[in-house]
């Protein structure tokens, strides 16, 4: 169903002595909507740069339906970006942006026009396309951006943190006809972005990276449920890390000790070795609390040291004996059962399988 | 901040003062292009067109005029090309030696004219010597030591622009399927538009007033400014006022039409 | 930017850098070094032979009067550069300062009209205004007083080395001080500094790049200008541009006039250079 579109092989990219990327080996699946992920400095654009050619990997291949691009000019390939900043061309109109690309390629004014009507329709901004950008506003300059590169109809689309520069309200907006402009049209997107929430709203599969490595590569719901190692896992949702050594394995679990009191957790396929380092993920919405000390191995004591709301959900910050961190996350009406405050004391448990154990890396 | 009236009051009467100490000069060559007397002085004489006239009616006058315009308008195209290509290589791209390299665009300035006129003369001197092609006291030998000259605001004019310019905007139109050169034809240029017709405009300015080089250099061939030096050095001669108006008026009508286009431009919104 | 410093230039980026290097070498640093050359050569019945000698530079180095033109030239030229800054530094206060801005960039335009004026044309003016029977003395003869003699002396030579400088140093001060953070300002004040004090500790350290690279444009210029000091200064003693003048035009002697030249050229080189290392040297100004 899906073949590769573009190959990563054993790319790295240097800067001087500086290391931008310490290796990248990843596929690109056509038709899927691929976010690249991760904190500043991590990698992520450089990638991006050079799969658009504009920088060149210092060690690898990048190939792209099989060729060899690492030689090919930007502007011989068929990759248009939409730029963080946007990139418009201040000096022309809304339709003359989008008709740069079609005017370098060499295509003819009247079928210029044609496409770029089609786009500048489709994109709900053909009243402004005598307009000078400057006179634009946010969200009209970032449908001129989008419709200035689809317009070239290519096989893949390459998107640098488009949004970042937008308003809240806008973003979600924006969110929406990107994921259904992607679906429609069936062409491969690649979106870099800082923002979680981008990335799992939007995304098919994610590659989360960090310090020019790729952390892992999944589905939004398998980063989130199975992260692969303490860097995504840290990186990545709300989520209790709890760390210690092996006590025992036995068959598909094991025993692990931390600080905080012995647990159980499920080997999921990770080689666990006895009197070894371990570290296990429990999502805070897989915790449960009780007044009262609930049956079963894996619980702890802990007192409510805040919360925060972001509208109906809750998340509960609390501490165990030990010092150790916990997080809750709740629905709102969930935790008023509970009338909670600060400084109160309360159990927490989790099922045995709610637990994930890191891969140590 | 709490400002005291009287003493703004006194820093405001200072800067007039400073203005007029710097317009009077011209002021006053400009009331005095219209005295009948020769020499000038309070109280004024009557009002005469003459130096006007004799100006207008010197044919040494109109040639070196011609001649100015010339060397100007040549210079103009000159150090703007060079300061384009330089400052679009300082912009866009960092090799070793850049610092010498822009060293040698941005250092003439700094050599006082009189020294800069000695050392062209003898060079172009000694070119024409070895080569036998007459180079000095021709027209040329003043543009290619005027564009050396202006180069440098050239450069600087442009630098500037570019660097109101998104650093991502080159990187678009490659991406779009821009050559280089196309991306210079249908981008950069276009950008830098305001900023190249400035320096047009600045270098011609600069080489048109520009005396010492071109005295030195000129030979036959004298430019309007080194006919004022001649008349200059001779006598009291009122004409100089007349040319030095004409040449103010031309100047400031230059600089008005230009700051006109480019905000009528900016009120239909097509800049950036 | 984006391109790889590690990647050779190819034919688009040598077309734009190769330009002004030819041309620069070929027409700038040709001439100049020529003229340090020349400077060795002789003169021989009014033709000039190349040669290897150090008799021109021992002439003029041994003559009072290349000395004495020396020190005239760079104490006149200190002098403008100290009443050009002093003059400048209200004006350019105010500007900075107390004016709103768009009435500064009105003063700025204002003040590069000049440039457009033939700078010939405005010492011709000042001549006659200044002279015995000109305007001022006109005026002053009104109420009573003069007539003074102005031109043929320093005072002559000043005003016009005054307008040659002293719109560029109004200019530049102005900029540099109407850059600095105001809640630097703000802060010192609000610490009880007196505005005296504030300038003085405050302003000044902060504008000190700005002001530094003024005050060495200024004597560039003044040091070598010949028209104030010839027009206007008159008999007093030549400045060194009035000595290359005389060499060059009346006598001939290139190379003569290419030691002074070149003697003027270090002289700005090292004052230039230590003003700018005093200019951007981190200094207690650390606050």
């Amino acid at each position: 169903m899906t073949k590769p579109l573009v190959v990563f092989d054993k790319v790295q990219k240097h800067f001087g002595n500086f290391v931008a990327v310490k290796e990248l080996d990843f596929e690109i699946r056509e038709g899927e909507f691929l976010a690249i992920m991760g904190p500043s400095g991590c990698g992520k654009t450089t990638t991006l740069r050079m799969l658009a050619g504009l920088e060149a990997p210092s060690i690898g291949e990048i190939r792209l339906n099989g060729q060899v691009m690492n030689d090919v000019a930007p502007h011989e390939r068929d990759t248009p970006l939409v730029w963080q900043s946007l990139a418009l061309f201040p000096f022309l109109t809304a339709r003359e942006n989008v008709e740069f690309g079609l005017k370098m390629r060499g295509v003819d004014k009247a079928e210029r026009k044609e496409r770029a009507f089609k786009w500048l329709d489709k994109m709900g901004i053909l009243e402004f396309e005598n307009r000078h950008i400057s006179t634009l506003s946010g969200g009209q300059k970032q449908r001129v951006a989008l419709a200035r590169s689809l317009v070239m109809e290519p096989q893949i689309l390459l998107l640098d943190e488009p949004l970042s520069a937008l308003d809240a309200h806008l973003v979600i907006r924006m969110q929406a006809v990107l994921t259904d402009l992607q679906r429609e049209l069936g062409i491969t997107f690649v979106y870099v972005t800082h923002s979680q929430s981008e990335a799992f709203a939007m995304a098919d599969r994610v590659i989360i990276m960090g310090k020019g490595e790729i952390g892992q590569i999944g589905t939004p719901k398998e980063i989130y449920r199975a992260p692969a190692n303490q860097f995504v896992a840290e990186f990545v949702g709300r989520n209790n890390i709890l760390a210690g050594k092996v006590k025992s394995v036995d068959g598909g679990t094991a025993r692990i000790t931390t600080p905080s009191g012995e647990f159980t957790v499920p080997t999921n396929e990770v080689n666990l070795v006895e009197d070894h380092n371990a570290s296990f993920v429990i999502s805070a919405d897989l915790v449960h609390i009780a007044t009262e000390e609930p049956d079963g191995g894996n619980k702890a004591y802990c007192k409510l040291i805040s919360e925060e709301f972001v509208g109906s959900m809750v998340t509960l910050f609390l501490e165990d004996a030990q010092g150790h961190e916990f997080k809750v996350q709740m629905q709102e009406r969930e935790l008023s059962k509970f009338d909670l405050h600060s400084g109160d004391e309360i159990w927490l448990s989790w099922d045995t399988q709610s637990a994930h154990v890191l891969n140590e890396s | 901040m709490k400002q005291s009236r009287s003493l703004n009051f006194i820093l405001g009467i200072y800067v007039v003062l400073i203005f007029a100490f710097v317009f009077a000069p011209i002021i006053f060559s400009m009331i005095f292009s219209f005295n009948s007397q020769r020499f000038p002085t309070i109280p004024l004489g009557e009002f005469s067109t003459e130096w006007y006239a004799k100006v207008l009616a010197d044919p040494d006058i109109w040639k070196a005029a011609r001649n100015s315009l010339i060397v100007s308008c040549s210079t103009a195209v000159i150090a703007t090309f060079l300061g384009f290509c330089t400052a679009y290589s300082d912009f866009r791209y960092n090799f070793r030696f850049k610092g010498p390299y822009l060293a040698l665009i941005l250092l003439p300035p700094t050599i006082p004219l009189i020294i800069m006129a000695l050392a062209m003369l003898a060079w172009l001197a000694m070119l024409a010597w070895l080569s036998k092609i007459g180079m000095s006291g021709q027209l040329y030998s003043i543009i290619i030591a005027h564009s050396v000259l202006t180069a440098p605001f050239a450069m600087a004019v442009i630098r500037l622009r570019l660097n109101q310019m998104d650093p991502d905007l080159e990187s678009a139109a490659w991406n779009l399927g821009g050559s280089e050169w196309q991306t210079m034809r249908h981008v950069i240029i276009p950008f830098c538009k305001p900023a190249i017709f400035s320096s047009l405009f600045l270098t011609a300015a600069v080489s048109f007033d520009e005396f010492a080089v071109s005295w030195f250099v000129s030979g036959l061939n004298s430019t309007l400014p080194v006919v004022v030096l001649e008349i200059v050095q001779g006598n009291i001669d009122p004409q100089v006022n007349a040319i030095g108006t004409f040449v103010f008026l031309t100047s400031m009508t230059l600089v008005v039409l230009a700051q006109l286009f480019f905000a009528s431009r900016q009120i239909k919104g097509i800049q950036s | 930017m984006s391109s790889n410093p590690e990647q050779r230039p190819n034919l688009y980026a040598l077309t734009w850098r190769l330009p002004i290097i030819f041309w620069q070498l070929i027409f700038f640093v040709g001439p100049v070094l020529f003229m340090v050359a020349m400077s060795f050569f002789l003169v021989k019945n009014y033709r000039m032979t190349e040669a290897f000698e150090f008799v021109n530079w021992s002439r003029m180095l041994t003559r009072g009067f290349f000395w004495d033109s020396y020190w005239y030239t760079i104490g006149i030229a200190t002098l403008s550069t100290v009443c050009a800054m002093c003059i400048a530094f209200p004006a350019a206060f105010a500007l900075a300062f107390r004016a709103s801005e768009s009435t500064r960039r009105w003063a700025i335009f204002l003040l590069i009209i000049p440039f457009f004026t033939s700078y010939l044309v405005r010492t011709f003016s000042w001549f006659v205004i200044l002279s015995e029977s000109g305007v001022v003395n006109a005026m002053l003869g009104y109420v009573g007083l003069g007539p003074y003699t102005m031109l043929n002396t320093n005072f002559g030579t000043l005003v016009g080395y005054m307008t040659l400088t002293l719109p560029l140093v109004v200019i530049l001060q102005t900029v540099t001080m109407a850059n600095i953070d105001k809640n630097l300002i703000e802060a010192a004040r609000n610490l009880g500094c007196s505005p005296l004090r504030t300038i003085w500790q405050v302003i000044i350290p902060l504008s000190k790049t700005g002001l530094i690279i003024a005050a060495i444009f200024c004597f560039i210029l003044s040091f070598g200008d010949f028209v104030a000091p010839f027009y206007l200064g008159g008999s007093q003693e030549p400045t060194l541009p009035i000595l290359i003048l005389d060499t060059t035009k009346s006598g001939q002697q290139w190379p003569r006039a290419a030691v002074v030249a070149i003697m003027m050229m270090v002289t700005l080189f090292a004052i230039a250079f230590t003003g700018i290392a005093l200019a951007y040297r981190k200094g207690k100004g650390a606050k």
